[in-house]
């Protein structure tokens, strides 16, 4: 990993990552999502060490205009704003950016460590799974996303099971047969799921950003001696350090919440910061600059981001918008994610553990050089930005086999997922939905085939077990929604797709 | 009927819509169910979800006075409709007029769309974007990564 060819790619992917993470309305996602197209050229561990880089300086950057703007660079920022802002405009900023950058230098290697632990135990556990086991174990994915996350289950199962309904359009998977393809040739091969998410994701954004275009803006407060950022490593460092309990705990956070699918550092933050406050001697200080809030948020993001590949490397489920990424471009390179992938990609795996553990050192150079200049680049009008972004993501969904197709895709589910959006139906578990629907459908079938009997569904332990948690977790998403309309607090927020 | 009624009566339609043309589909001799049972079960629950939601909503808007149904948002949905026709227009326009026309078309017509330069500096600003922005990305797609973007059926450019 070490040699320079990956090295490349790596410190590339990071100093993308922080530039995109740090732009306030490009989310990682469609950080990773314009880097993709980049990467069909380059060998399959050279393209993950580049979206490893992205996504862990995306996840780090975002803190940079939280701190000196106020404005979330990426909602897995949101906390830092809290307590990160109210530091710098006390004539701290240095020590607000540094404290972030340290507390996601930390918090990453926790989750590295967990990365590195868990995956080949619980990919080793994966591999007693039968067809039985995945169907019910892609039932829970889609039902936890439906039911955790969403205001509405309703909605939530809905848009589930619309992305499912986009699986089922082609040829079946197992067999061949031609299916609701309604006489279009480009159906037969199904519909790909990257240019799916490309549309839905990053179409959908910008749109959504339009919407608000042509409207009063509030001009965005910068930091008086925003630039002055020099600081004492060391004092930061030992700051962080002589809170091992808070890093340790919002580290765990961070990384629950990413192996949990769907759900990523926008929710690990908040719950973070929440349980920061919590366990602080001085909660009343929370909000107007206490170190412990932008130590508890930055340090669960970072180690959310090692939570998130265990559960793509171990089970080929993804915890997030960018794993999903990772997953079509694994695929494009014909790797299968899943609990083969450690013993049948040894050098993908470990590469992948190397250049999430590399990438916190770059990460830290990179944010600290970049934090003076990133406040001149997020200041690109929107307006000059996104049709170059939009240019990248057709380009990304032609480039995937050079065929106009996919861009037509693109343009299709852009506006379905605008739709969407004005709908009110989440986005998560939609593509949640299209990314596993055909592993549903595999599964379904063969257990079918190797034993006619349903039940088996139930009573093989494993599979019931993972079953009863897909009603549990629907059963209690109905207790809280039902608690929650009682107190009448709303619930607001997507997961992280 | 409210927004979650439409949303769903939509869904409807479009789930029930499609498995009824499962319904003509022949079983496969080599399976124990054909091409058409899981797309099945996926319509069916998605039809009952949407008719879930149609029904929720009905029931909700009997129960509550219409002054209390939230109102519109305030978004700029023609400058919405304006951006996503440029958006399919390029789209569309990449086979006909190729890669490095079209883009460097979409990328000063866009801009301008969203907001019209007030001065001629901004214009040539735009216009610089566009033509450097086209140029960095058909040669770095064309010559590193070896992807042959789109070539104009009208203008063989």
């Amino acid at each position: 990993m070490a040699q320079f060819k990956y090295l490349v790619p790596l410190v590339v992917g990071t100093v993308v990552g922080v530039i995109g993470g740090a732009l306030p309305g490009v989310t990682i996602t469609m950080t990773i999502i314009v880097a993709l197209p980049f990467t069909f050229g380059l060998d399959p561990l050279q393209g993950l060490a580049a979206m490893t880089g992205i996504y862990v300086g995306g996840s780090a950057g975002g803190l940079i205009t939280a701190t000196l703007l106020g404005i979330p660079g990426t909602p897995s920022s949101l906390a830092t704003i809290f307590d990160g802002f109210p530091m710098a405009r006390k004539g701290e900023p240095g020590r607000a950016v540094w404290l972030g950058i340290w507390a996601s230098f930390f918090g990453g290697l926790l989750g590295g460590v967990f990365l590195i632990a868990a995956t080949g135990p619980l990919a080793a556990f994966a591999l007693r799974f039968g067809p039985w086991e995945f169907f019910s174990l892609f039932i829970l994915a889609l039902s936890m996303v439906a039911g955790l996350v969403e205001s509405s289950l309703a909605k939530g199962l809905l848009a589930g099971m619309l992305g499912l309904v986009v699986t089922v359009l082609g040829n079946d998977p197992l067999m061949g047969a031609p299916r609701l393809t309604f006489g279009i040739a480009f159906l037969e091969g199904g519909i790909a799921f990257l240019p799916v998410l490309i549309g839905v994701f990053a179409f959908a954004q910008i749109m959504t950003d339009v919407e608000k275009m042509g409207r009063a803006r509030r001009a965005a407060e910068v930091v008086v001696g925003a630039t002055h950022l020099a600081v004492s490593h060391l004092r930061v460092i030992g700051e962080i350090l002589r809170k091992p309990f808070l890093l340790l705990w919002t580290s765990l956070i961070g990384v629950w919440i990413g192996v949990l699918p769907a759900i990523g550092g926008s929710a690990a933050n908040m719950m973070a910061y929440d349980q920061a406050k919590k366990l602080s001697r001085s909660p009343e200080t929370f909000g107007t600059g206490n170190p412990e809030g932008i130590i508890a948020s930055e340090a669960s993001n970072n180690a959310n981001v090692g939570g998130s590949l265990v559960t793509i490397m171990a089970f080929g489920i993804p915890g997030d918008a960018v794993t999903a990424v990772m997953l079509g471009a694994l695929a494009i390179h014909g790797i299968q994610s899943g609990p083969l992938f450690i013993s049948q990609q040894p050098t993908l795996a470990y590469g992948i553990f190397a250049a999430y553990l590399i990438a916190h050192p770059i990460m830290v150079i990179v944010t600290g050089l970049a934090a003076r200049w990133a406040l001149r680049v997020v200041m690109v009008p929107k307006t000059l930005l996104y049709p170059v972004v939009l240019v990248l993501c057709v380009v990304g969904a032609y480039a995937l086999n050079n065929t106009m197709a996919n861009v037509y895709v693109l343009l299709i589910f852009g506006l379905l997922g605008y739709a969407m959006v004005k709908a009110g139906l989440p986005l998560a578990p939609f593509i949640l939905g299209v990314i596993l629907g055909d592993q549903i459908e595999i599964n379904l079938i063969r257990a079918i085939m190797s034993d006619a009997d349903p039940w088996l569904f139930v009573t093989r332990p494993i599979s019931g077990a993972l079953l009863a948690l897909a009603v549990a977790s629907v059963a209690f998403s109905i207790w809280q929604h039902r608690r929650m309309q009682a107190k009448r607090v709303p619930v607001e927020g997507d997961a992280d797709f | 009927m409210g927004r979650d009624g439409y949303t769903g009566l939509a869904v409807l339609a479009a789930s029930l819509g499609l498995f009824w043309a499962t319904l003509g589909l022949e079983r496969h001799p080599m399976v124990p169910v054909g091409p058409g049972f899981y797309p099945r079960i996926v319509l069916g629950l998605t039809a009952l979800f949407a008719l879930g939601l149609l029904v929720a909503d009905v029931v909700a808007h009997r129960r509550r006075a219409p002054a209390s149904v939230a109102a519109a948002g305030e978004g700029n949905y023609p400058l919405v409709a304006l951006a996503f026709g440029v958006f399919a227009a390029y789209a569309l326009a990449l086979p006909w007029l190729g890669f490095r026309i079209s883009t460097f078309l979409f990328l000063v017509a866009m801009p301008a769309v969203l907001e019209r330069p007030a001065a001629p500096r901004r214009w040539l600003l735009v216009v610089a974007i566009a033509v450097i922005a086209t140029g960095v990305v058909y040669y770095v797609f064309e010559h590193y990564l070896h992807v042959l973007m789109p070539r104009g059926r009208w203008t063989g450019f």
